[in-house]
């Protein structure tokens, strides 16, 4: 515990595209706010929440999650923005890979790159891939270069040369030969030293394109704000100060999923997990990543169908989710989703949809409960989602109550095949992890998935539907830094030579947003892969990193080679550091901790196995710390319902976090509390 | 089937995704765990599972002809030889389940404790930059298959887990990058190790009886899905043809036929009247033509059908022995794989167009542009050999415009990047830039094709296979044709054309740029022509 001082007010804000859900530590105190998202103009809700909740009080910090660069890509609401490249491969960004993304689509689509061909403009410089330079780019072609983009009233300016991770120093040459222009640069070497120029050329393009507008964006908020100290939450998982996010918008793409997986798991580890999956499933998607010891990383991502490489949390998206449409196909197979009754018309128990989705079945199995949904501030039509199945069970022959049942079973079916895509694929056994369920239809699937994988313990958190906001106030900061190199066998000595500049960036860059030097952690990585092979493995630069990676190889591919000499490829840096943020819950628990052992519950009717069922319903706003119960069980909240199969059992812990441990295969289980 | 295996819609479809799990894992094994820039970075390969009969489950595929010519492989490896517990058969030769040399195919049986017979077998095939022959990247000018390289009858790999060393040691002492070729090799056999340890958790979690039944349910699901597709579509019977430009020893153009009958819920295809077999490598073999007919079923029925044997039986294929689409022993076969294929999916689409004017788009550029080159690297000190297939214009169609400068219809591999294939080759790019106006007027506009030129630093032999060089792909409902490729060779300043099935000797400072053609154009059909409802 850090020495007792004046209050400090911190606060996290994540603006999603319906809400913007704002979370705050004041002192000892926590509290949580919601309102419907300002899209036109983003601040608007985010400020008026700060003086519904603060008045005029300065925040000490705020940390800011975001999706206006996404949403500037997604809407290609970007500025005007050119491209230099070297003379010759204008068209880098518009062949990509040459791949075309469905293989069986006889009228391929690709999006069109965001910088049309009249702006992408070449240059008459070459570097080869030894970084020596074949043809220097002449003074009066920098010129002639900074005069035509004048002309094309660029807004924004992407540089991507070959070979330029190798050798910037071309790269440089146009940078300050375009300084006077007044329009921001984006350099490719400095935001993606990696070879490969197609992904290399669209990060650098999509972050010049959305620059000018996060840029204001960020400017104008951290100001009106009053923030002592405005923070940016990264795809990374981490916080980066205001500045590099203005200048590197790119590091924000994906931070909505990031804070929630960053905060899930905060909640395991305090929970007593050290390696979790989490199932972050909502009304179009699921988001589900695998944490051991560690959040995972990976290197690039793809927004809109294009490549970014940027540091981001490795989560696997799959199409399906609370308002996936079930039909049946032509060869007599019940498919759910990737069609989604998405807002409008929604699922048939909103009110006007026809169709049956998983939402509708869970309605129809009585699991979601009409007069619970939203705190019953929506009322759900259940004869309207009753006649949606009764449908797609007659074209299947059976009951209405088994069509549901079998929605559920396919959906988590999916839901199955995308976590064995994170572990087994991986080398990694779903069976010894945690599942962390959040976001609005988790919870209701959570144990019939865990069953199906064979994972021994389910955790709940509290406010489910606010954990990414959570996660963004409680990110740590974190900086990567990274080089490419090309060594054969390198010594590590060496290697920590080479990692040395980088480490000292990193952790300056995290000191430079007020973290205390003491308090900031490094972590060094190298990426490996043996001579002659293509793709990379990322290990820790250690002494022992040869035998390391010999053995990730092993376990991830089923095969090593360690006669085989190997080739580092480059090495990353991340520096992270938190300032003291009490454990999520925290607060609430310490005021009630002694509890009866069993809660009150009402009874329900339930599908559960096939059978009606009696289900004892329980509210979790009456749960208290300690609370024990054995499944069946339904527990409802404002933002999510949980459903406790039989032959789980459920305990509250001191965090207010559900616990559902499995401990037989019917409901006669004993508990192993 | 007994009752007890009887699959209602919420079992086939959680089986499906568990089936196909298995293929797509054993492909990301291979994948990462590849050496070659082939593999890792153009994904050219493909694997699936089969059941105890050979017969195929599920299929994940980069790339589509590979879709039709597994379940040949397998079905060659078992009737060659016994395999036992352990074992893994390899083979290439098109004559004995395969399709050209470089494509290597492994097999390995999954068995059961305490089972004497497999349960079920795995396939994965991998594209290998070379199989020794007359040229580097085994994509030669050929006249017969024992010029294009090192042929291997289905024959052990492994035995019960073990490498056999005799079949290993000639594999590699007859291609040109050995180190390259054992990486890939040993990630082919990776990627089977995890299948059938796959299929080993699926047999424990639900029975090796009802897991048999459910990829017997399978297939019947795919044939179901298949035949509801043939029945929508109208009565009659469609013919077409198109041509190669010529087999690069002078033959002319080679044309093939094709009329498709619908009966019933059969499609019968008939390549009745195609061009016998001709002397250069362009010849298909059957296995190479069911994936073409298998490709084009699988586009215009949708996506969402299970790949596998199941989905070929309403298809009835005739293809005359002897001929380009069904060559006899020992014709040269490189190109039937990479050029033949796309001329086959043109003729089967150009007759599909009538029968589903709402669905069928104008001809894709019709060719891989297979660029294959190799030589003494000195400032490297090594030799190297380098593949590379260049896309084109896609046809335009119903829905717009046609895509400009992908990879079309039998092949879907990535490119190698600029900076990782000058890293490892003695090779400079020049130029790589979309073909502007090279795409089909319409009105729908086909789209442009590529061009890309190459220099070479050490001296190297190049092969250069290509299509569409005669004869542009054609455009629909009266619109323009996607303009023709051509290629040629840049030294000291000087272009000269070249034929686009030549072999060539370059030296330092000389350069390689190839053009390759656009889509054709599209507009609505006619008025009196049928239109589906």
């Amino acid at each position: 515990m850090p020495p007792r001082r004046t209050r400090k007010l911190r606060v996290g804000v994540d603006t999603g595209g319906t809400f913007t859900d704002v979370v705050y530590v004041d002192g000892s105190e926590r509290g949580t706010f919601k309102l419907l998202s300002t899209p036109d103009d983003p601040a608007r809700a985010v400020l008026a929440a700060l003086s519904e909740l603060f008045g005029e009080r300065s925040p000490e910090r705020l940390t800011y999650g975001t999706t206006v660069a996404t949403n500037a890509v997604l809407e290609r609401a970007g500025a005007r923005t050119a491209l230099v490249t070297t003379r010759g491969f204008e068209d880098v960004v518009e062949i990509g890979r040459q791949s075309r993304p469905d293989l069986y689509d006889l009228e391929p689509q690709r999006p069109a790159p965001l910088v049309e061909r009249k702006l992408r403009l070449g240059l008459d410089e070459r570097v080869l891939f030894d970084g020596s330079t074949a043809r220097r780019p002449s003074q009066a072609s920098l010129r002639r270069l900074a005069a035509d983009l004048l002309k094309h009233r660029a807004a924004s300016i992407a540089v991507c040369l070959l070979h330029a991770h190798t050798n910037p120093e071309h790269e440089r040459l146009v940078a300050s030969a375009l300084a006077h222009l007044g329009v921001p640069v984006t350099l490719s070497h400095e935001l993606s030293p990696q070879p490969g120029e197609y992904e290399r050329t669209s990060t650098t393009i999509a972050n010049a394109y959305v620059r000018p507008a996060v840029s204001g964006h960020l400017e104008s908020l951290a100001t009106r704000s009053r923030a002592k100290r405005f923070l940016v939450m990264q795809s990374n998982g981490g916080a980066i100060g205001v500045e590099t996010a203005r200048a590197e918008p790119i590091r924000t793409m994906l931070s909505g999923p990031a804070g929630g997986v960053a905060a899930a798991w905060n909640v395991a580890r305090a929970a007593g997990f050290e390696r979790i999956i989490t199932f972050d499933m909502g009304g179009t998607s699921t988001d589900v990543a695998l944490v051991d010891a560690a959040v995972p990383r990976r290197a690039d991502t793809l927004i809109a169908g294009l490549p970014v490489r940027s540091p981001c949390i490795d989560i696997h998206t799959v199409g399906a989710g609370g308002g996936s449409l079930a039909r049946l196909d032509a060869g007599g197979s019940l498919k759910v989703g990737p069609e989604s009754a998405s807002a409008d018309p929604g699922p048939a128990c909103y009110g006007s949809g026809t169709e049956p989705t998983v939402t509708d079945a869970n309605v129809v199995l009585g699991r979601l409960r009409p007069e619970a949904f939203l705190g019953g501030g929506m009322r759900l039509d259940v004869e309207r989602a009753a006649a949606a199945l009764a449908k797609l069970a007659r074209e299947m022959n059976t009951g209405t109550a088994a069509a549901a049942e079998g929605v559920v079973r396919v959906v988590e079916g999916t839901m199955e095949r995308a976590i064995r895509v994170i572990t087994v694929e991986r080398g990694q056994d779903p069976r010894t992890c945690a599942l962390v369920a959040f976001g609005g239809a988790a919870a209701l699937h959570a144990c019939g998935l865990a069953a199906g994988l064979g994972i021994p313990d389910v955790v709940i958190p509290a406010d489910p539907g606010l954990l990414s906001a959570w996660g963004v106030l409680e990110g740590p900061i974190v900086r990567d830094r990274e080089c490419a190199a090309s060594l054969v066998d390198p010594d590590a000595a060496d290697l920590a030579r080479l990692a040395a500049p980088l480490e000292l960036a990193a952790k300056n860059d995290v000191a430079g947003e007020g973290i205390p030097g003491r308090v900031i952690r490094t972590a060094r990585y190298l990426r490996l892969r043996y001579l002659g092979q293509s793709l990379e493995l990322e290990v820790p630069l250690a002494r022992t990193y040869r035998g390391d990676f010999d053995r990730a190889h092993e376990r991830l591919f089923h095969t090593s080679a360690p006669q085989r000499p190997v080739e580092v490829c480059g090495l990353r840096v991340t520096a992270s550091g938190s300032v003291a943020s009490p454990r999520h819950g925290g607060a609430r628990a310490r005021s009630r901790r002694h509890a009866a052992a069993e809660p009150e519950a009402t009874s329900a009717q339930a599908y559960l196995a096939g059978r009606p069922t009696a289900v004892p319903l329980l509210e979790r706003a009456r749960l208290e710390p300690g609370h024990r119960f054995d499944g069946p069980a339904i527990v409802t909240e404002y933002s999510s319902t949980a459903l406790v199969a039989p032959g789980w059992a459920a305990r509250v812990d001191d965090h207010h976090n559900l616990l559902l441990t499995r401990c037989g295969r019917d409901g006669s289980g004993r508990r192993t509390a | 089937m007994s009752k007890a295996h009887a699959f209602d819609p919420v079992d086939l479809e959680l089986f499906n995704n568990r089936l196909a799990a298995v293929s797509e894992e054993m492909g990301a094994v291979l994948r990462q765990a590849g050496f070659s820039p082939n593999i890792k970075e153009r994904c050219d390969f493909s694997c699936a599972v089969f059941d105890g009969q050979g017969e195929m489950v599920t299929h994940a595929a980069h790339i589509p002809v590979h879709l039709g010519s597994t379940p040949l492989s397998v079905r060659a490896a078992i009737k060659a030889v016994p395999m036992a517990d352990g074992d893994i058969v390899i083979l290439n030769d098109p004559y004995a389940g395969g399709t050209h040399l470089p494509d290597v195919t492994l097999v390995a049986p999954v068995f059961l404790p305490g089972v004497d017979r497999a349960y079920a077998y795995l396939a994965d095939r991998a594209h290998h930059a070379d199989i020794g022959g007359a040229s580097p990247g085994s994509m030669s000018l050929t006249t017969e298959i024992y010029q294009e390289g090192f042929r291997l009858p289905p024959v052990h790999l492994c035995r019960q887990g073990e490498a056999v060393r005799e079949t290993r040691e000639l594999f590699l002492a007859n291609t040109r990058v050995a180190e390259e070729r054992l990486g890939d090799l040993d990630a082919q056999v990776a990627a089977l190790r995890a299948g059938a340890a796959r299929m080993q958790e699926l047999a424990e979690r639900f029975g090796p009886d009802h897991l048999a039944a459910a990829m017997a349910e399978l297939q019947a699901y795919s044939r179901r899905l298949i035949g509801s597709f043939i029945r929508e579509l109208p009565r009659g019977s469609w013919s077409a043809q198109d041509c190669l430009d010529d087999d690069g020893w002078g033959s002319g153009p080679v044309t093939i036929a094709v009329r498709m009958e619908r009966r019933g819920s059969r499609l019968d295809v008939d390549f009745e009247g195609s061009a016998r077999q001709v002397t250069g490598p362009l010849n298909a073999n059957l296995a190479v033509t069911t994936s073409a007919v298998f490709y084009v079923i699988a586009c215009l029925a949708g996506r969402s059908v299970p790949p596998n044997s199941g989905m070929m039986e309403p298809v009835h294929i005739h293809a005359p022995a002897g001929s380009v689409v069904n060559c006899s022993f020992p014709a040269a076969v490189a190109g039937g794989n990479v050029e033949t294929s796309q001329r086959i999916v043109d003729v089967l689409l150009k007759a599909l167009a009538p029968a589903l004017p709402d669905r069928v788009p104008a001809a894709s550029c019709g060719t891989m542009t297979n660029v294959a080159l190799g030589g003494y690297d000195a400032a490297r000190g090594r030799h190297f050999s380098y593949y590379e297939t260049v896309g084109g214009g896609a046809g335009a169609g119903p829905r717009g415009a046609g895509a400009s400068a992908v990879q079309t219809h039998m092949t879907n591999t990535l490119n190698t990047p600029v900076e990782i294939l000058e890293s490892y080759y003695p090779l400079r790019v020049v130029h790589y830039r979309v073909r502007r106006g090279s795409g089909g007027k319409g009105e729908h506009r086909g789209g442009d094709g590529i061009d890309r030129e190459l220099e070479i630093t050490a001296p190297a032999d190049v092969s250069l296979l290509a299509e569409r060089r005669d004869f542009g792909p054609y455009g629909l409902g009266g619109a323009e044709s996607g303009r023709r490729g051509r290629d040629s060779i840049v030294r000291a300043g000087k272009q000269r054309r070249i034929d686009a099935k030549s072999r060539v000797r370059l030296e330092p400072g000389d350069r390689l740029r190839v053009e390759t053609p656009g889509g054709g154009g599209w507009s609505a059909p006619p008025p009196g022509v049928p239109r589906r409802s």
